[in-house]
């Protein structure tokens, strides 16, 4: 999403050209790039339905997001913003609250995996300050009450063309070989404040894997192995063989929905592992919970406990009632 | 409706006669499940037009249903004074600026919209542009007259202000089936192109579904990129030296930085044509007889590649003049270059210098088009077109003479949004700086006057203009409207656009007539110049100011309503409950009452520990908080909650 056309712009001396340095060595604005939602459609309507996927019927394959439960996706989010809040146009403000409400949405309607949120703002660490669906990863340039620089001007082009935060992500990026296998943890660490002149705040609260296992290219691109096999292909087993355990040589065929049934079994071997040793209430506690998180109609389920819960207070409160109202006060004067 | 089952026993069914069907297994059963027939009933034929929907899927096949269509991308405004009007290259290149997009499709009346709103959509996904935007009524219109007989099925609708930039020229450089890769289109460069004065990508699509024998049936996508480019002296950090007057030489490589590396594989042919237009050639050759020392090298002689005025790098592989019917009129030149015998190693690179100072100028249309606003304020307005007659108006065809009379057919197509409320009874027209009445000038109209929030205001006139006339003006009065405060766009202080409106002489036809020669059936460039069109002209985008609102009041509204109903109502409310001695008697109410053990326990204790006698207890713990009462309201409040989500969760 860009809200103006740069490249283009009749201002810009360099048509067709968008650069992060002053040197001009790298033009950003290639031949394959692709805007799908530019100039005055560019609104906090369409970046929320591009996110939850509510789109109207007519609208193309290439303007939704075609995620599914096991992608991770990359959010990256610059411009102007302040305390949990985000500009758009200089007319709209895209709310904490309602990126938090549309990220549940995505992870109810299962629409990710993982996610990394970027955000290049002032106060940039506000606008996730209400997160909390879990496989999200969030980092800011700034905390609260910090403004975010930018870079250096260009004078030749007359703007500043890139800001610190873009600037130091981008030099980590350009540093690394394709096949160093660096981790989030050392781009997150890899930002100075001094030089940024603003403190980056990351939450990993939401986020399951350490930081230190997981590679970069796990959302920034992808470099991927591919084994040549002469075997015929097989087609993925439907998701109720899920339960069973796949032998390990099938998992080297790349393929993210198999990964995905991998590391569920291996979550299930871990959890009766732990079971063992828990004491028998939390271990009814967590089977309660698993029970839970694998119902499926969880709004009949509400529904039911809505009805259910008055006779049931009704049933508790009733000796409580008496004893409060009438028997208390005769007893007392 | 049935299903029917067969064997098979012919050689390509039985793979060569290997696997017969054996027959002593007769007689054979098929059994049939989950037969499921979708269908779309009706009872009489006229019904028949709801099957044409889009939901049933044997519609998908064909979904667009598109007969013709043209979409153009536009950024730059076709100087016609200084780069001509006349000639097919302008006639049919020049587009408006921003997105246009027409198209006539194959369904029933009805449904056109409902088509067209899918085109939209799509195209906009294909070419990361944002012409969804004319899926609404307000934007697009249904012309009659301009193009081509349609009946009712043609739309059009155009944006002013789309920015055209790399993300639109890679889907449509996709369309071709080397891509940017190999071919004429690996000359692509980007900021090459986007640093051209005016540049416009186009695109045709023809689907002919007649059976007959001549045309085959199928869908012809026609692609044209029409950039103008300055030879980049600035480029290189040279600039244009006065001194010298030499007009700029230019080469593909210095222009676009590229050579071109063969042809594409899959292409028949790939050519290169350099035209030199009828100004020029008219210009070179009077200066060669002017300089009639310079005869051993005369324009039209062998030796093609270099003459007194200019030198061609390449020899060109053949040469077309443009044969003349009228007398008098130059004629151009086109050198045609055929890119296939070059490769990668070898690339095809044209340059062409300059050897003495040549001045020409480009045929132009008849009448030159501009329009302009007049008026001032917020409030009302007029738009005015001026056609002024060019100096270039040579030898009009005898057609025009009709009853005696000669007269200039000019047809105007304009379409005005919905907020610039125009008067079609105010139209004034002038000729000559008189005015005249309409039926003198006007000979046909066709108004569709505009909807507020529904439709824009179509106007397509037919004049017949006397044909000596040196000008001739119309304006047309208007009222500006307002808008729905989310109506405005983001940037709406800027100001809002009228598109351009096409100007076309239809008595004119601009196109290049060249011998017979069998080599030109095979370029389809140079069959398309000489095919019969129209010669167009586009007006300027125009740009209105509309009042705006101040965009911060529904926040200030909020906040002053907010506060007096607070004030209001918490003065209200306090006033009306409170009672005059209220608290006194409240107080001595619970005095009254005896506290409870607990607190009186709990007061002993504290007593105790402070070392201070033992008081009374004043008050107590406030029962009223497991009063009957509230218990009875939340108790309902609760139960409207379930029924609600039960019933609308």
């Amino acid at each position: 999403m860009l809200a103006d056309d740069m490249a283009c712009n009749a201002r810009n001396k360099y048509p067709a050209q968008v650069f992060n340095n002053e040197n001009h060595k790298l033009n950003l604005y290639g031949d394959n790039v692709e805007v799908d939602y530019h100039g005055y459609e560019v609104t906090v309507e369409n970046f929320l339905r591009v996110l939850t996927g509510r789109h109207e019927a007519a609208v193309p394959r290439s303007k939704r997001l075609l995620s599914d439960e096991g992608s991770h996706i990359l959010l990256y989010m610059t411009g102007h913003g302040g305390d949990e809040f985000l500009k758009f146009q200089d007319s709209e403000e895209l709310q904490s609250h309602d990126l938090a409400d549309a990220v549940k949405q995505m992870k109810e309607k299962h629409r990710f995996k993982e996610l990394l949120i970027m955000v290049d703002t002032c106060q940039a660490a506000t606008l996730f300050s209400q997160l909390h669906s879990p496989g999200v990863l969030a980092i800011g340039s700034s905390m609260k009450g910090e403004n975010s620089y930018s870079h250096h001007l260009d004078s030749d082009v007359g703007v500043s063309v890139v800001d610190r935060f873009t600037f130091y992500t981008l030099a980590f990026f350009e540093k690394l070989n394709m096949y160093d296998n660096a981790s989030l943890s050392s781009l997150f660490t890899s930002y100075n404040p001094t030089l940024l002149m603003s403190t980056t705040y990351y939450r990993t609260d939401l986020y399951q894997r350490k930081l230190e296992e997981v590679s970069v290219t796990n959302f920034f691109g992808s470099v991927m192995e591919t084994i040549h096999t002469d075997s015929a292909y097989r087609t993925t087993h439907s998701r109720k063989t899920s339960e069973t355990k796949m032998p390990l040589q099938e998992s080297v065929k790349h393929d993210e929905r198999r990964q995905l049934i991998n590391s569920n079994v291996q979550d299930q071997t871990s959890d009766t592992k732990i079971e063992d040793k828990q004491c028998p209430f939390t271990r009814r506690w967590n089977a309660f919970q698993d029970k839970l998180e694998k119902i499926e109609r969880i709004d009949s389920l509400v529904n039911y406990g809505f009805i259910i819960m008055f006779p049931l207070l009704l049933i508790i409160m009733f000796p409580l009632l008496l004893i409060s109202t009438w028997l208390l006060p005769t007893f007392v004067s | 409706m049935q299903i029917e089952a067969s064997l098979w026993n012919a050689s390509w069914a039985t793979d060569g006669g290997r696997m017969q069907i054996s027959l002593s297994y007769a007689p054979f059963e098929a059994r049939y499940r989950g037969f499921d027939v979708a269908r779309c009933s009706v009872d009489k034929s006229s019904d028949m037009n709801q099957c044409y929907a889009s939901h049933y899927w044997w519609n998908e096949v064909k979904k667009f249903r598109v007969k013709e269509m043209e979409l153009s991308f536009t950024q730059g405004r076709w100087r016609y004074e200084q780069w001509g009007g006349f000639d097919p290259l302008s006639s049919n290149n020049a587009k408006p600026p921003g997105v246009e997009l027409w198209a006539v499709f194959d369904v029933p009346q009805s449904l056109v919209d409902v088509y067209w709103r899918n085109l939209t959509h799509t195209l906009s996904g294909l070419f990361c542009a944002s012409i969804n935007f004319l899926e609404s009524s307000t934007t697009y219109s249904a012309p009659e007259l301009t193009f081509k007989p349609s009946f009712g099925n043609l739309r059009y609708g155009t944006l002013p202000r789309e920015a055209v930039c790399t993300e639109n020229l890679t889907p449509w450089l996709k369309l071709l089936p080397c891509r940017d890769k190999a071919g004429l289109s690996a000359l692509m460069d980007r900021p090459s192109i986007y640093r051209g004065f005016y540049h416009s990508q186009r695109l045709r699509l023809t689907s002919s579904e007649s059976g007959s024998d001549e045309v085959d049936s199928g869908i012809g996508l026609e692609q044209t990129l029409t950039v103008v480019l300055q030879p980049s002296s600035w480029r290189t950090g040279k600039t244009y030296s006065v001194e010298t007057n030499i007009q700029p030489s230019w080469s593909i490589s210095s222009i676009f930085g590229r050579n071109i590396p063969g042809k594409c594989v899959i292409a028949k042919s790939s050519n290169v044509y350099l035209h030199l237009d009828n100004g020029l050639v008219g210009e070179l050759k009077n200066l060669e007889r002017e300089n009639a020392k310079y005869v051993a090298n005369t324009f039209e002689s062998e030796g093609f590649q270099s003459n007194h005025a200019f030198k061609i790098s390449v020899t060109p592989d053949k040469v077309f003049e443009e044969v003349d019917y009228l007398h008098g009129k130059s004629t151009s030149v086109i050198y045609g270059f055929s890119v296939e015998k070059y490769s990668d190693s070898q690339p095809f690179d044209l340059g062409l210098t300059w050897k003495i100072p040549v001045v020409w100028s480009c045929q132009q249309a008849p009448l030159h088009a501009s329009r302009f606003l007049m008026g001032s304020g917020n409030e009302r307005g007029a738009i005015a077109i001026s056609l002024e007659s060019t100096e270039s108006s040579e030898g009009l065809p005898t057609s025009h003479i009709i009853d005696g009379r000669c007269e200039l057919r000019v047809d105007i197509f304009q379409v005005v949004p919905w907020y610039i409320k125009v008067y079609f009874h105010t139209l004034q027209v002038f000729v000559d700086k008189q005015p005249r009445a309409m039926a003198d000038v006007v000979d046909k109209i066709r108004v569709s006057p505009s909807k507020d929030k529904v439709s824009p205001g179509v106007m397509e006139m037919i004049l017949k203009l006397p044909c000596g006339s040196k000008s001739a003006a119309f304006s047309l009065e208007f009222d500006k409207g307002f808008l729905h405060i989310d109506e405005y766009p983001p940037d709406a202080n800027q100001g809002f656009d009228i598109p351009s409106a096409l100007i076309s002489f239809p008595s004119f036809n601009a196109r290049m007539n060249f011998s017979e020669d069998e080599f030109l059936n095979n370029s389809p460039i140079l069959s398309k110049f000489q095919e019969t069109s129209p010669v167009l002209s586009y007006t300027e985008v125009l740009l209105i100011p509309l009042t705006t609102p101040d965009f911060s009041m529904p926040y200030n509204v909020i906040t002053i309503t907010c506060t007096v109903f607070a004030l209001y109502f918490g003065s209200l409310l306090n006033v009306l409950r409170r009672r005059v001695d209220e608290e006194e008697r409240i107080l001595r109410s619970r005095a009254g009452r005896k506290a409870g053990w607990i607190s009186q326990l709990l007061s002993r204790l504290s007593a105790k520990l402070r070392g201070r006698p033992q008081e009374q207890p004043t008050s107590s713990l406030p029962y009223s908080f497991i009063s009957f009462r509230l218990v009875l309201k939340i108790l309902l409040v609760a139960s409207i909650a379930v029924t609600w989500q039960y019933y609308f969760g």
